[in-house]
């Protein structure tokens, strides 16, 4: 289906949350590359790197200490050199308005971390999926929308 | 105006007092005239006898002329001639005497004339006569017996006409007596009339008087009373009043007034700067304003502020007043209420209230927080389990795999109750928005959240159409998902669960279970199922919280499910029913307000 | 003020390959949408210099033939769901007939290139323009469903929540208010 890596991004403070998120996507068969970050500081200062690999998803939790995610998304759909990047939120809540809220700001997915790690496979390997279809089939960013 | 309308009103008097004026006038009128008559009567009396009298008298001075005459020729005597011209002046003064007395009488005065033609040709006689000269004795005794008897005629016919003339004159008497004497007869029955008319309005009118000093007395008395019940009631209500004249400027304390302020009544001349000297500083300026704008303006709203009472205590005071209009004078009119206690006792509450919100948002807040961040490790633990199943299960004895089967199953467990935790923390939550939703939107957004039960249980839902409602949406969703989840989790083993829902329009007096004082008309919604059912006696238990009716061996519960239901009804100021029997299923008939 | 474009795709991509392709001096002809014929052969690094100034607009040069007939049938159903007067056939009818192959291998075909279903891909098409239409303000979401060949407003909501996880109100709120932090800033 692709020829090159799916670079994929996740920023969340917890060890168990990153440790779940990297063992699922290593369980795909599925060509990516993942980075984790323990905060949002930590990201946006790779991201703003002026060589940085951006990635083509990127996963964001919501409650991280220094920088939250919802700052961290602020920052990043200011800028537009990071207008490609398909934003994630990876967060424990479900509340409507939350979520409702992300999406407002600029996010384009949300996700709602599963209970269950066989879940949480099926759910990544969806959003990826679904990101590269619209990756290839020109389709317009600016609505991509998908809750799971 | 009827008669007894007009005895009682106030021109009653008046005019009976006109009246009574006029009766006597009328009484004068008559009495005059009736003297006048009587004088007039006994004049004519007098002038009839004058009028005899004189004519005798007359007659006797024309006989007394005529017996000269006779003595003359006897005695040839020439003093008889004094004599008789004496008689002669007494004769024209009787004449002229009866002319005057009979000046008005056309009758008399023919007759008079007669007379005096008669006494002419006596005159003439009696003149020829005198002219004679006697003395030589006896004449031709025929020329003797002429002239003695020559007057004899004229004195036949001067008596006729003098008899006449005093007949005349007597029944011009009588007729005049007659008219006299019914005159005497009427004017005293006049008189007599019209003293009865006047002493019967006179009685009226003392009559009307009377009652009326006497209600007036008992008008008095009840002022008085009424007088000393609003003195009381101040006294009672902790409230004076006042009054300010508007044209002269002056104010009128009650007692109450003064007491109010501390003092004794009267304890000083009501005026105004003597009560705002108790005024707190702080409210000063506010009052005088308002007792300024109101003295311009004519119109005093209510307005509080605090004084200082003569021992210093301070006190909230309420005014108001308005002005009132009577007899052209305009008389603003106020109250004084000594509203502290209701102040403070406000003042109490709000305090109270105010803590009351913080503890409850505080323990919203925990609530919320709690089951929102027990979620986090509760997920790792299921997510660890999960994985350690999928991995690892064959590498575990037997005994640990049991361990791991009811470690998940508890985990499962705490899940579902952190859930629900979570779902009834979000209904209490504070800021609910309510908007106009499709209640079929929201049915089938539930029917969905529980897809996978309904799969599993072969469910079948059957829903009439469901109405827009001003309402939270996420709310009624939740309601919605719980009754369905409800039915089927208590569904009879083996029959797949029927839910049907329906909906009817009622108001408050068609429908005795609802007694709402602000909404009138609800739409009745009623969710029933063909599950296992349940004893009545519980139907208001179920809505407690954590409460449950089977041990979580036989069903799988948390007990919050319905207690969530009862909460997002009461956020819409609605009503939930269940009614049930064992093995006959359940209803559940929710009433939500056609309008908030 | 505030202007709504739409995009006539065939017109704007040949227009910008003349531009493009001129510049190089080559000879060619656009035969179709996503088609260019070169009429003289070129030589590996100017086919390597087309190919990255190509990219650099997002443009792709597919080389393998089912690669070629994948992207066809995509174009083909984004044409059919896109379409203002879309006719009312059955998608499988309207791509066997198009594309002159059975639908049976197309289906097949696009699955294992794209390791997803037509079904799927269309279902994505169609509520992309659901959104797109959503997006553009002018059509109730009743006329957009009928616009789609939906039987309800109902059906396309479950569409649309099965494709995003999200309804199409909720959609149609997320924009709104998406646009209205745009007008303020």
């Amino acid at each position: 289906m692709q020829k090159e890596y799916i670079h994929i991004v996740l920023a969340d403070d917890d060890e168990d949350d990153r440790l779940f998120f990297t063992d699922a996507f290593s369980e795909l068969k599925m060509s990516t590359k993942v980075q984790t970050y323990n905060d949002g500081v930590a990201l946006m200062d790779y991201l703003n790197q002026e060589d940085a690999i951006l990635p083509n998803v990127l996963f964001l939790d919501l409650n991280m200490p220094r920088k939250s995610g919802i700052e961290c998304l602020q920052e990043i759909k200011s800028n537009s050199k990071f207008d490609n990047i398909a934003i994630a939120i990876y967060s424990t809540s479900s509340s409507e308005e939350h979520i409702e809220e992300t999406f407002v700001l600029g996010a384009n997915i949300y996700i709602k971390k599963p209970n269950d790690f066989n879940a949480l496979k099926k759910v990544l390997s969806d959003v990826i999926t679904i990101n590269w279809q619209y990756h290839t089939s020109g389709l317009n960013k600016e609505n991509f929308l998908l809750r799971m | 105006m009827n008669i007894l309308s007009f005895y009682r009103s106030p021109i009653f008097l008046r005019i009976v007092f006109v009246l009574s004026i006029a009766i006597i006038f009328f009484i004068a009128a008559v009495t005059y005239k009736q003297i006048n008559a009587l004088t007039n009567s006994s004049n004519q009396v007098l002038n009839t006898y004058n009028v005899a009298v004189e004519l005798e008298k007359m007659y006797t001075y024309i006989n007394d002329l005529e017996t000269a005459k006779r003595d003359y020729i006897a005695s040839n005597d020439q003093t008889i001639k004094f004599a008789i011209k004496i008689h002669q002046k007494e004769i024209e003064k009787a004449l002229l005497k009866v002319e005057k007395i009979t000046k008005g009488n056309k009758t008399q005065r023919e007759y008079l004339k007669i007379l005096r033609s008669l006494i002419k040709h006596k005159y003439y006689i009696v003149n020829s006569i005198l002219a004679k000269d006697y003395s030589n004795g006896i004449l031709g005794s025929t020329e003797l017996n002429n002239d003695f008897l020559s007057g004899k005629k004229v004195m036949y016919d001067i008596r006729k006409v003098i008899n006449k003339m005093i007949t005349i004159e007597e029944s011009l008497l009588n007729k005049r007596n007659s008219i006299y004497k019914d005159n005497q007869k009427t004017t005293p029955l006049y008189i007599y009339l019209t003293l009865l008319i006047t002493l019967v309005l006179l009685v009226l009118s003392y009559v009307k008087m009377s009652k009326d000093l006497n209600n007036i007395k008992s008008y008095n008395n009840e002022l008085l009373v009424s007088n000393e019940s609003s003195n009381l009631s101040e006294i009672v209500g902790n409230y004076g009043t006042w009054q300010l004249n508007l044209d002269t400027n002056k104010y009128t304390f009650s007692d109450n007034e003064y007491r109010l302020l501390g003092y004794e009544p009267k304890a000083f001349k009501a005026n105004l700067d003597d009560f705002m000297k108790h005024i707190h500083p702080d409210d000063y300026e506010m009052v005088k304003e308002v007792t300024l704008k109101m003295i311009y303006q004519e119109v005093l709203p209510s307005f509080t502020y605090r004084i200082y009472k003569t021992n210093g205590e301070l006190r909230h005071f309420r005014a108001s007043g308005r002005v009132v209009t009577k007899s052209e004078e305009r008389i603003l009119i106020g109250t004084t209420t000594d509203v502290t206690e209701v102040i403070i006792a406000n003042q109490e509450i709000e305090e109270r209230n105010r803590i009351l919100e913080s503890n409850n948002k505080e323990l919203q807040a925990f609530n919320y927080v709690a089951s929102h961040d027990l979620q986090e490790p509760l997920r790792k633990i299921e997510t660890f389990i999960s994985r350690l199943i999928d991995k690892d299960l064959d590498n575990l004895s037997e005994s640990g795999q049991q361990y791991l089967s009811r470690i998940n199953a508890a985990a499962g467990r705490m899940r579902i109750l952190i859930d629900d935790l979570l779902q009834f923390s979000r209904t209490t939550r504070a800021e609910q928005v309510f908007m106009k939703t499709d209640l079929n939107e929201l049915l089938e957004n539930a029917k969905q959240e529980q897809a996978q039960l309904i799969e599993e249980k072969k469910a079948i839902i059957n829903n009439e159409t469901l109405p827009e409602l001003e309402v939270v949406p996420f709310q009624i969703q939740q309601l919605f998902s719980n009754l369905i989840n409800n039915s089927i989790k208590y569904s009879k083993e083996n029959i797949p669960p029927v839910i049907n829902i329906s909906i009817t329009e009622v108001d408050t007096e068609s429908d005795e279970k609802i007694n709402s004082i602000t909404n009138t008309k609800f739409y009745k919604i009623i969710f029933s199922d063909n599950g296992i059912g349940f004893e009545q006696e519980y139907a208001d238990k179920i809505f407690t919280l954590f409460t449950r009716l089977h041990n979580k061996d036989e069903y799988a519960g948390t007990g919050i499910g319905l207690a969530i239901c009862k909460k997002i009804i009461e956020n819409h100021k609605g009503y939930i029913f269940a009614n049930s029997e064992i093995d006959r299923g359940s209803t559940f008939t929710i009433y939500l307000p056609k309008e908030i | 003020m505030k202007a709504f474009l739409k995009f006539d795709f065939t017109i704007l991509t040949k227009k910008f390959l003349e531009e493009k392709l001129s510049s190089f001096g080559l000879k060619y002809t656009i035969t179709g949408f996503g088609e260019v014929e070169f009429l003289e052969n070129i030589p590996d690094e100017k086919i390597e210099e087309i190919t990255s100034l190509l990219n650099e607009y997002g443009i792709e040069i597919i080389e393998n033939q089912k690669t070629v007939l994948v992207q066809k049938i995509k174009d083909t159903i984004i044409e059919m769901v896109f379409k203002e007067d879309a006719p009312n056939v059955k998608a499988s009818v309207y791509l066997a007939e198009k594309l002159n192959h059975s639908y049976g291998y197309l289906s097949n075909l696009f699955s294992e290139v794209t390791y997803a279903s037509i079904e799927n891909f269309i279902i994505l098409q169609k509520i992309e323009y659901a959104k797109q239409l959503i997006v553009n303000d002018k059509l109730s979401l009743t006329e957009i469903a009928f616009k789609l060949n939906y039987s309800s407003v109902a059906h396309l909501s479950t569409q649309f929540k099965n494709t995003t996880g999200i309804t199409p109100s909720q959609f149609q709120r997320i924009i709104a208010k998406r646009r209205e932090i745009a007008n303020t800033k």
